[in-house]
């Protein structure tokens, strides 16, 4: 088990989160909008963490925070004691920033999403891109974001874990707490009536439901999600530049929704969590003993060949994603024999 | 003497350089059934897209029970009581028969995103209330026993009636039904009349139809306005519209 979590404690970290973000792109889709920003939101809330910690939340070598400041991170160690060996940064602070960088993305998401969801389809796809560039050239030439070199030596709340994996303590409940979210949200009056934007914008408009307002809604419930989602990277990488957040991991984060399913929450966790353990997967067979060498050699090097090859496959074996709404209905159905009325 | 609930005045909407409705006015009294008859391409869907907001007039103005919805945005209008069922039906496919009618109750429930997410008793006791309302709307459309079947699912006829209860599961005041009858055998059509009334009576409803069967308009509406080539031609009751010279030789003249 050891050696397990040593081996791939880093990889189930980073499942996890590139799940919440695989979430965050769902959920403007769950109201009909294609939107590519999600990683301009994941990059934002990583400076945040970055900038915040590194600048603002630990004081200079022999004093303290201004108070109340210091008496805040006091009673956030004592409410989170702060690692197992007591030492490191708190991890309340990284929850802290966590907050503050999904309440500044949804702030933006906001001020671009009324001009932006104007865009349909494709259009505000490139929109979205547009933002997630702008952003990345903006943060290269920023001095607050360190420019090119980035911000680096972020602290650990876990100075001693190589491996990175006691981040599961935040990684775990955070993506569970956004399942659960997205869960419930599709099943409440504010989710079905994203839902029926999805299905049938002038038909819904024409049954009361402002396009406007629950589109932007939607659009920043999953900007939230992604700045939290940075937050927390910006901690595990320990170093957080121009790179992370640009248009590549867009379109990775796409494909997890469109080979999971995008028409229930299960489909881009399930996605995320597949496609982000692939290329460690082929590395896995690649390795095993009795394998032509120019095979090994290709699921090594070529799997990002062998990455284009499954999602191509995926869409046109599943059109609509690994998951779908009636597929969970027909599982559901087969185990629980039980009335369909049953009260939310 | 009674009331006028629904009022446009000179509707006038231009596309490019086709005039789809040209100063159109009438008034719709409450509790009538009022017919809306014309050859294709007279302007009737687009006189429902503009009464719904849909589209909106190059000129004219249009009054819901007094007070000027001109400018108002479709989700509005809504809200304030007017429904409508479209000419290619437009259910929302992927959802049963069940969350269709539960959507359109939207604008009579007010759960917000975190009581919705966390279900507190208010938004419980609203959700079991919606799907409640929901599932006595499809009995009376004799779609109870097929509340989970997926809308896309549903024969034609079906279909229309689904979208009817969605219709009317906006609580509305006026319901705008843009060829309820079409695509349904002779059989159906019989059955409609009968239901339209029966739903009016019901709900306490205006109804506005668009009809191409001439014999069932006739019998069933109180009064009718004819549109040709986008201009009001004749307004009055059965008698009246059918002995209009300029409504045969437009309209009923073409059909034999």
């Amino acid at each position: 088990m050891d050696q397990f979590i040593t081996t791939y404690g880093f990889l189930i970290i980073m499942m996890m989160l590139q799940a919440v973000l695989a979430l965050s792109l769902y959920l403007p889709l769950m109201a009909g909008q294609l939107s590519l920003a999600t990683p301009g939101f994941f990059a934002i809330g990583g400076y945040v963490a970055a900038v915040l910690s590194t600048q603002k939340f630990l004081p200079a070598p022999g004093t303290t925070f201004p108070e109340p400041l210091q008496s805040f991170v006091t009673w956030l160690a004592t409410v989170f004691p702060l690692t197992p060996t007591g030492q490191g940064f708190p991890i309340g602070l990284v929850l802290v920033e966590m907050v503050i960088g999904g309440l500044l993305c949804g702030l933006v998401a906001i001020l671009i999403g009324l001009p932006a969801l104007r865009l349909r389809g494709i259009y505000l796809a490139l929109a979205t891109i547009a933002f997630v560039e702008v952003l990345r050239v903006v943060s290269l030439n920023l001095p607050i974001t360190g420019g090119a070199i980035g911000i680096f030596g972020i602290p650990q709340p876990f100075p001693t874990d190589a491996t990175k994996f006691s981040y599961i303590v935040i990684a775990l409940p955070f993506l569970l707490l956004c399942m659960a979210y997205v869960y419930r949200l599709e099943r409440s009056r504010v989710g079905r009536a994203f839902i029926a934007l999805r299905e049938d914008e002038l038909a819904a408009t024409a049954m009361g439901i402002n396009p406007t307002y629950h589109k932007v809604l939607a659009f920043a419930m999953g900007a939230v999600m992604a700045g939290m989602a940075g937050a927390m990277t910006a901690h595990v990488l320990n170093t957080w530049n121009a790179r992370q957040g640009t248009f590549d991991a867009s379109i990775l984060i796409l494909a997890y929704v469109i080979i999971g399913g995008s028409r229930t929450f299960l489909g881009p966790v399930v996605g995320a969590l597949l496609l982000t353990a692939l290329p460690e997967v082929l590395r896995q067979v690649a390795g095993i003993d009795g394998l032509p060498d120019f095979l090994a050699a290709f699921l090594r090097d070529g799997r990002l060949v062998i990455y284009g090859f499954l999602i191509a496959f995926g869409v046109l074996s599943f059109p609509q994603g690994l998951l779908t709404p009636e597929l969970l209905k027909r599982k559901k159905k087969a185990s629980a024999p039980l009335p369909p009325t049953g009260g939310g | 003497m009674p009331e006028t609930i629904l009022e446009v005045t000179g509707i006038t909407r231009r596309f490019g350089g086709l005039i789809a409705v040209n100063d159109v006015s009438f008034a719709v009294q409450r509790d009538e059934i009022f017919g809306l008859i014309g050859p294709n391409g007279a302007g009737k869907t687009t006189l429902f897209n503009l009464i719904t907001g849909l589209t909106h007039p190059s000129s004219g103005k249009l009054f819901l029970m007094g007070q000027d919805v001109t400018h108002q945005r479709p989700h509005q209008i809504a809200a304030k009581g007017i429904a409508r069922t479209f000419q290619n039906i437009r259910l929302f496919g992927n959802l049963t028969a069940l969350e269709n009618v539960m959507v359109a109750q939207h604008v009579h429930t007010s759960s917000g995103v975190f009581s919705g997410i966390i279900g507190t008793p208010k938004a419980r006791r609203e959700e079991r209330h919606v799907r409640e309302q929901a599932l006595h709307l499809l009995d009376m459309v004799n779609l109870a026993d097929r509340a989970e079947t997926v809308a896309r699912n549903f024969p034609y006829g079906d279909q229309r009636r689904l979208e009817i209860a969605r219709a009317l599961a906006l609580q509305p005041q006026v319901l705008l039904l843009d060829e309820p009858g079409a695509g349904m055998n002779p059989n159906e059509k019989a059955g409609l009349s009968g239901f339209i009334r029966e739903v009016k009576e019901k709900f306490a409803l205006t109804v506005v139809l668009i009809e191409h069967n001439v014999p069932m308009v006739m019998g069933l509406c109180d009064r009718i306005a004819v549109l040709n080539f986008g201009q009001l031609i004749a307004l009055g009751n059965p008698a009246q519209v059918q002995a209009d010279p300029a409504v045969i030789e437009a309209y009923l003249g073409d059909e034999g």
